[in-house]
Order: structure tokens, then C-alpha cells, then sequence
């Protein structure tokens, strides 16, 4: 059997959308998130639904529906001061904070969730910044672990300054003084600008454990390729750059 | 048609298969509208009658990303819905009858490529296509396996989409959004400029999804087949073929980077009928 591109046109298109029609009726065609987060399995917590599900794509008000905090709650630890809560995005966070020099994001909002609502998240090796006003929320409703209140104390930041704090001085968690500096490892730091600021290629490659990478690929980019956690190279690396200071 | 020592000659042929240009127009603005109501939608706008759906949702690559954490877990890797593995096994299903018709056909990515390509054949003439040498060029087309196989890896491995960071296809779609990366619009420039010089260079070189629905090539149900019989040799088909593939030294195209754009074939470029088909059978 011979086919010319007039029948085989039509097949393709026949196929696609005949494929994509018939998984509709199956209830297959699926385009969106749910915005319901997976529950946990086993557990005190079973059947409850996981914060480290939340996704970037989810709006405060999704969140609202499948955890015990309200969209204005969560508008005000993340400082969204325009706008309706309900549908703000939470993957905009990371953007509006991108000066900041710190990742408030995503992940941010799931270590607020939880321990708002009590539920459990592991922060093993992360570094998760929330800003001073998530804190205050916290450090208000009372029902932090010791644990909770000095992971807090060590990565809590005050939103919307020009320089983040240097890690070795944490931010109180009642207060909200900044420290200012003027090399600051981010995600869009490239690997050619650490060497600029005077960290040398050895340093770069034990830190990174790897060998150094194109100068222009940013931390963030290196980072992703090769799954790692930012967070986790940029203290060792910021302490480079504090260190090459002149 | 003509009959010119006993062979029958078109003497006007059409040079080109103009359908499938027409649904490669058709899925470009089809993805490039959905594309740009996403954007719509997540400001408070958006068309309507057209769908919303975010690019991952609409590429059957993701169906494939996705695979090993659908079979360990269930679970679809972040940013994935179940639309990309329908469209996985769709595309999966055309490819297995007629090779990956979907690179040929309906990736915007690779008509891009074309459109842009049109400009090298105007400047560079017969050179176009022809820049890298051959040796290179044999062992670079196997670069898109090693890429699908670190794609698979660090997605797994990752549970996110880390190729979007570097996915030209997204920054194509998406350049005007904060969500891509530089890696992914440094790529994509890379991928225009050389299609200056190369055809189909992104799908030729680097495409894992190419990687994938390439190897249905070896055992499709329909495939581009030569009549060695009345084939005048002339190698018009061997240079018409956007993917350098030597149709005119083989009985049947079992090349891994045939794309089933049917543009070797007797309708297009073969000036003899019935010589270069697309066809289940055999051919004399």
C-alpha cells in the first residue's frame, strides 16, 4: 500500500486529534495541575495533604483549599501587598525577590505551610529563606518547635532589601536589620564573575567538586544541570567571595 | 506526465510537498497561540474558546521525561500532565506506521528550523546543508542518543524538568516569560544561526525527542522505498533530503534520522512516477 502526503496529512491529523478526542472521553486528557497537593500515606498525618507538594503553578487560594491558611494569611508573610491574594501565583515569589539576593520561591511557601498548620517537612540539608513578615506570623501563632524557631532564627531574611544578610550574621527573627555587601553570590551569578571577584579556579572546582564549568553558565544553571541545590553551593562560595574582599 | 525513453517524466512536478507546509503553519500558530493564552490566562485575560494549557502539557516529550517516575512512583515529574503521555503514545503510534511524521511534520521547532533554513539555501546555494564533513557529521548525529539518555538520567534522577533550562523548543514559546532560562534562549539562538548553514540542525545533532522517535525507523510499517528499476540515478532525491540522507544508494530508508517529509519522493523531487514511494509494499 502506497500513501502520498494528502492521505498522509490527514491520518496525522485524523490520529492527533482523534487521540487526544478519544482520551478526553476517557477522562485522559489532562492539561492542568489538580492544585491538590499528594496526601501522606502512613502517619499521624495520613489522608492530610503534603505542603511539599505544593507547585509554583498553585495561587494562594488553591492552597487555601487543601491546607488550614487563608490567601491573606499568605499575601502577608510574602509581603503581596497588590492585587487579590487568592489568585497570585506562588512561582511569581521568586521573581519579585530576585533582588533580594535570596530564593524566596516555591519551596519558601510549602516550609510556610507547614509550619503553620503544624504539618510535617523535612529541611534536611536545605537552606529555605522566609521573609521577616512569614516569620512574625509564625513566632505569633505559637506552635513552633524549638527546632522550628532556630531553623527560623538562622534563615529568616528581611524581604525586599538590596543585599541579603551575610550568612554568619542571621537576621534575629524579631528583628529586621540589614547588612549590606557588595559581591553577592545569587542564582544569576556567573562563574566567570566569581572569578572576577577574586576567587581563584581551585577554589571554584573544590566547592563545586567538579571541574569549573563555562564562564558564562550562572550558579543557578550549573546547579539544575548537574541537581544539585543552589542553597547548598552558595554559602561556601559567598564565604570565597567575603574572603577575596580587598 | 510524459513518456520519454520508455520511463514516464513529469515535466511540471511541484518540487515540494505543499501540504505539509500547510500543517506545519497549521501546529506552529496552533502551540503559539496556546502558547501565548497561557500567558493571557495567568494575567487575568485568554481567549476563550482556545486552550490554556501550558507548553509541557502539549509536548509529548514530557510523556517521555516522565517515564521512569510514572512506572517507579505513579507520579508525573513536576510541571508534566497526563496530556504528555496521550501525546506520547500517539505520536508513538504515527511513528510506528509511518516514522516520526511528527519531526517532519508537525514539530514547530523543526519548521523553524526550515523557515530560517530557506535564507542559507537562497545564499549559499548547493553548499547549503553540505558545510560539515561527512565523518563529523556521521558521528555527531549520534550526539542526540547521549543527550536523550542524560535527559532520561537527570530527570530521574532529579524529579524535575532540568532540560527545560536548556530546551529550545520552551524558549521558543516562552521567550517573553520569566520561566525560561538563558541556557534555553542561548540554545535556541544557536539552533536559528546554524540553520543558516544546516538543515534541521537542532533535530540532526541534538534533539533527544528526534532520538526517540528515530529509531522507529528501523522497523516503521511504511517506509520511504526506491525503485531501482526505473530510478535514473540522478541523485535528486539524496540532495532534495533536508537530512543529508543517501536515498538514492538505498533500496528502502531505514536511516534513523528519516523524518517522513516525503520530499525525496516521486510527488516532490523524484521526476520519475512511481520510483521514490511511501509505501508498506515492495517496489520493483
Amino acid at each position: 500500500m502506497t500513501i502520498t502526503s494528502k492521505p498522509l496529512a490527514i491520518i496525522v491529523l485524523v490520529v492527533l486529534f482523534g487521540g487526544i478526542a478519544f482520551s478526553s472521553v476517557m477522562g485522559w486528557w489532562i492539561t492542568e495541575s489538580t492544585k491538590q497537593p499528594v496526601t501522606f500515606t502512613e502517619g499521624e498525618f495520613a489522608g492530610q495533604a503534603n505542603p511539599a507538594d505544593i507547585r509554583g503553578s498553585y495561587t494562594f487560594g488553591d492552597i487555601a483549599k487543601s491546607f488550614d491558611v487563608t490567601p491573606e494569611v499568605l499575601a502577608k508573610a510574602f509581603g503581596i501587598t497588590t492585587g487579590e491574594p487568592n489568585v497570585f501565583a506562588v512561582k511569581e515569589l521568586e521573581a519579585m525577590n530576585l533582588d533580594s539576593g535570596y530564593e524566596i520561591g516555591t519551596v519558601s511557601v510549602r516550609l510556610f505551610v507547614a509550619y503553620y498548620t503544624g504539618l510535617p517537612f523535612d529541611t534536611t540539608g536545605q537552606e529555605i529563606h522566609l521573609p521577616q513578615s512569614a516569620t512574625d506570623i509564625l513566632l505569633a501563632k505559637g506552635n513552633l518547635t524549638p527546632e522550628q524557631i532556630a531553623y527560623l532564627e538562622k534563615y529568616t531574611v528581611p524581604l525586599g532589601a538590596s543585599a541579603p544578610v551575610a550568612k554568619s550574621t542571621p537576621v534575629a527573627v524579631t528583628t529586621s536589620s540589614t547588612v549590606s555587601g557588595e559581591n553577592i553570590v545569587k542564582g544569576k551569578t556567573t562563574f566567570g564573575e566569581l572569578l572576577a571577584w577574586g576567587v581563584s579556579q581551585e577554589i571554584i572546582e573544590s566547592i563545586i567538586g567538579a571541574p569549573l564549568p563555562d564562564s558564562a553558565m550562572t550558579m543557578k544553571d550549573y546547579a539544575s544541570a548537574n541537581g544539585l541545590n543552589f542553597e547548598t553551593l552558595k554559602p561556601a562560595l559567598q564565604a570565597e567571595v567575603d574572603k577575596a574582599k580587598p | 506526465m510524459v513518456t520519454l525513453f520508455g520511463k514516464r517524466i513529469r515535466l511540471f512536478r511541484p518540487h515540494s510537498i505543499w501540504i505539509r507546509k500547510i500543517v506545519q503553519w497549521f501546529f506552529f500558530l496552533l502551540i503559539a497561540l496556546i502558547a501565548v493564552n497561557h500567558t493571557l490566562v495567568q494575567s487575568g485575560a485568554g481567549i476563550s474558546f482556545l486552550s490554556s494549557a501550558s507548553l509541557h502539557a502539549v509536548c509529548p516529550f514530557g510523556g517521555v521525561e516522565t517515564l521512569y517516575t510514572f512506572a517507579a512512583s505513579g507520579l508525573l515529574v513536576k510541571k508534566i500532565h497526563d496530556s504528555s503521555l496521550v501525546l506520547a503514545g500517539v505520536v508513538l503510534l504515527l511513528s510506528i506506521f509511518f516514522g516520526p511524521v511528527f519531526c517532519g511534520w508537525v514539530c514547530p521547532l523543526g519548521t523553524v528550523q526550515e523557515w530560517v533554513g530557506k535564507l542559507g539555501k537562497r545564499v549559499f546555494k548547493r553548499r547549503y546543508n553540505h558545510f560539515v564533513p561527512s565523518q563529523l557529521d556521521n558521528v555527531l548525529r549520534y550526539a542526540r542518543y547521549g543527550i536523550l539518555i542524560w535527559v532520561l538520567y537527570i530527570t530521574a534522577t532529579s524529579g524535575t524538568l532540568i532540560f527545560e533550562s536548556y530546551d529550545p523548543y520552551f524558549a521558543l514559546f516562552n521567550f517573553w516569560s520569566t520561566e525560561v532560562a538563558w541556557g534555553a534562549l542561548a540554545i535556541l539562538g544557536a539552533t536559528l544561526l546554524l540553520s543558516v548553514f544546516v538543515e534541521r540542525p537542532w533535530c540532526k545533532y541534538a534533539c533527544p525527542y528526534g532520538a526517540v522517535l528515530g529509531i522507529t525507523n528501523l522497523f516503521r510499517v511504511f517506509s520511504i522505498k526506491r525503485s531501482e528499476t526505473t530510478c535514473k540515478l540522478d541523485g535528486a532525491c539524496s540532495i532534495m533530503c533536508p537530512m543529508n540522507i543517501p536515498v538514492d544508494s538505498v533500496k528502502v530508508v531505514r536511516d534513523h534520522q528519516c523524518i517522513s517529509c516525503l520530499e525525496c519522493t516521486s510527488e516532490a523531487i523524484c521526476p520519475v512516477a512511481k520510483t521514490v514511494v511511501f509505501t508498506s509494499g515492495g517496489v520493483k
